[in-house]
């Protein structure tokens, strides 16, 4: 190979990619996969906004045909089952535990990152081992206390033990060790006091990391299905994701595709979500990926 | 006194510390606890030693469980990677907007909440007038009962759990790629290397610690598989795992004992079991990469 072909190669391989086979087999595959990826949803969404009574057998919904029969499935669920009473439950769970997971997280790592304190290392290896220890083990002991505590059936038995994330705090120190220190120093040279430091520098300058953790433990809270299975059986406080299985289950006679309006409704806010965050969701993914 | 300048940093770690002492290292040590005694949430509690770890051990469930996810880990681990590893590649050979359109789209099923994601492959799965069976109707070819097929259930969830697990592996291994300094490539294409090789003596070796966390992150998950095998055979606390328990994993297992049978004991011990395997498991895989720099 030539110099000059060296020096070539990227304008050459633009047009390449139009022309060779290699480009046209990768577009394929790449389309494909994506249809593979997309689908599922994709076909969810058709199911709904279709006109009731055509058998989905017959044709696999490749597009919405009626948007005014999928807006009545939606009112008809919303009015006539308990599914708005699970929104809210989801919802309060989600935003419940975001709040306290980022407030009693942030607090934390901001000292662990930033100062030196008597039985920090110690307190700090216990809680990173913990990251190693599997849900399994400590779910069942953990749903005994919460029965101890009179918390079944309790917004506080769903959110209260969950609020004290390993991850999130190791996610939150990574971040919070790169904070300029010297602001700090001269924040307190100013006459700041320990909590207006925390309150006034270091919570506004981890924003990015905030949002991103705000963002993981929605998804992570809108999507968990074992917590609440086994410590709200109470259909009071049912969340989506328990009233989706209802909806799913063999007994419920429902026709297939109010099934869908109902799991379709489930997917909408972790869907919209990713289309607005999609940049921090991915970023935060790679970010516990690449260093831990 | 030198304690009371630690004061204010000790008031700000409290809440969270306190929080997890009481919802994770207390929970951990009861359940260790429980483990040793036979307890159904009703009677007394009494002291069986090592009782109900044999007893699980010696269960046809636990031995169906375990083999299970032994078949279920020894695949889908590896070909969840694989996938993953050609998706982030495919991403990363276009350019611009493309990229991020099919990054996206690869990642879409990674948002989906995983019990909606079985609910819906559920659908897809369904005999007759289910979307696959349907397709495979048009190539002339019998239909499958994908759920309820003890030979093929397991490889239904095997599908269900590349689909949603692959854009997971693939966002963390591009962040890897980008990671690769462009003049390895360049002094590789240089040295005569064809694509494929400079996958084989650049890509792979460099994402070496990349591979790493994700295989072992794997195989952790993997252990402690839950929603989808639970959803996918429309288990309750009354009955699980499918037909002849062909779906039956661990945790399952774990909290049909504890919640379906009342066993507390039992599931407390079953916890600790899990945990073992996985402790073992990650300290093979650090002492396996250490050895690998090693060479």
């Amino acid at each position: 190979m030539t110099i000059d072909a060296v020096a070539e190669a990227p304008a050459s391989r633009s047009i390449a990619l139009v022309i060779s086979p290699w480009a046209v087999l990768k577009w394929i595959v790449a389309i494909c996969v994506a249809i593979v990826a997309v689908f599922p949803i994709w076909w969810m969404i058709n199911v709904v906004f279709s006109d009731p009574g055509t058998p989905v057998s017959l044709n696999p919904r490749l597009y919405p045909t009626s948007f005014s029969a999928g807006f009545g499935k939606i009112m008809m669920i919303m009015r006539e089952t308990d599914y708005l009473k699970a929104y809210y439950v989801s919802i309060a769970y989600s935003l419940l535990t975001i709040v306290g997971v980022l407030l009693i997280g942030s607090m934390a790592a901001f000292e662990f990152a930033l100062f030196n304190f008597p039985g920090k290392r110690l307190m700090f290896a216990v809680v990173m081992l913990s990251l190693m220890v599997p849900t399994a083990v400590s779910i069942i002991p953990t749903y005994l206390l919460t029965a101890e505590l009179g918390w079944l059936n309790t917004m506080q038995g769903l959110v209260v033990p969950g609020l004290a994330s390993a991850f999130g705090l190791f996610m939150l120190i990574q971040f919070m060790k790169t904070l300029p220190k010297e602001m700090l120093e001269a924040a307190r040279l100013d006459g700041a006091s320990h909590f207006q430091l925390y309150r006034y520098i270091a919570l506004p300058l981890s924003k990015n990391a905030l949002v991103t953790l705000a963002i993981l433990t929605f998804m992570k809270t809108w999507g968990n299905f074992i917590w609440p299975l086994i410590v709200a059986p109470n259909p009071e406080l049912y969340t989506v994701g328990q009233v989706v299985g209802l909806f799913n289950s063999p007994y419920s006679h429902q026709t297939v595709d109010v099934v869908m309006t109902a799991n379709l409704l489930a997917a909408l806010p972790p869907l919209i979500f990713f289309l607005i965050f999609q940049r921090k969701i991915v970023e935060g993914i790679a970010m516990s990926g690449t260093k831990g | 006194m030198i304690a009371k300048k630690y004061i204010p940093h000790y008031m700000m770690v409290l809440p969270f510390m306190c929080l997890f002492a009481v919802f994770f290292l207390y929970p951990i040590a009861s359940g260790f606890f429980y483990s040793f005694h036979d307890w159904n949430a009703t009677t007394t509690v009494r002291f069986v030693g090592l009782d109900n770890y044999s007893r699980i051990i010696g269960s046809r469930d636990f031995n169906k469980a375990m083999w299970n996810l032994a078949t279920y880990i020894f695949i889908t681990v590896p070909l969840g990677i694989f996938v993953a590893f050609c998706l982030a590649l495919l991403v990363d050979s276009f350019k611009g907007a493309w990229s991020n359109i099919f990054r996206s789209a690869f990642f879409m099923p990674v948002v989906l909440p995983a019990f909606l994601a079985a609910t819906v492959w559920r659908w897809i799965y369904t005999p007759n007038f289910g979307l696959l069976n349907m397709m495979l109707g048009w190539f002339g070819l019998p239909s499958v009962n994908f759920l309820n097929d003890t030979g093929t259930m397991l490889y239904s969830l095997i599908a269900v759990d590349v689909w949603v697990s692959a854009g997971f592996n693939m966002v963390i291994i591009l962040a890897g790629l980008k990671n690769i300094p462009k003049d390895v490539y360049e002094a590789a294409r240089l040295d005569g290397a064809s694509p494929l090789q400079q996958v084989r003596y650049v890509t792979i070796p460099m994402l070496y610690p990349v591979l790493f966390f994700v295989t072992t992150y794997g195989v952790i998950s993997a252990l402690q598989v839950f929603d989808v095998p639970w959803l996918l055979t429309g288990s309750s606390f009354a009955s699980y795992g499918g037909r002849s328990n062909a779906l039956l994993f661990p945790v399952m297992d774990m909290m049909g004992r504890g919640f379906g049978s009342l066993k507390f004991g039992q599931a407390s011990a079953y916890g600790f079991i899990l945990t073992a395997i996985i402790i073992l498991f990650t300290a093979a895989m650090f002492v396996f990469r250490r050895k690998g720099y090693d060479q």
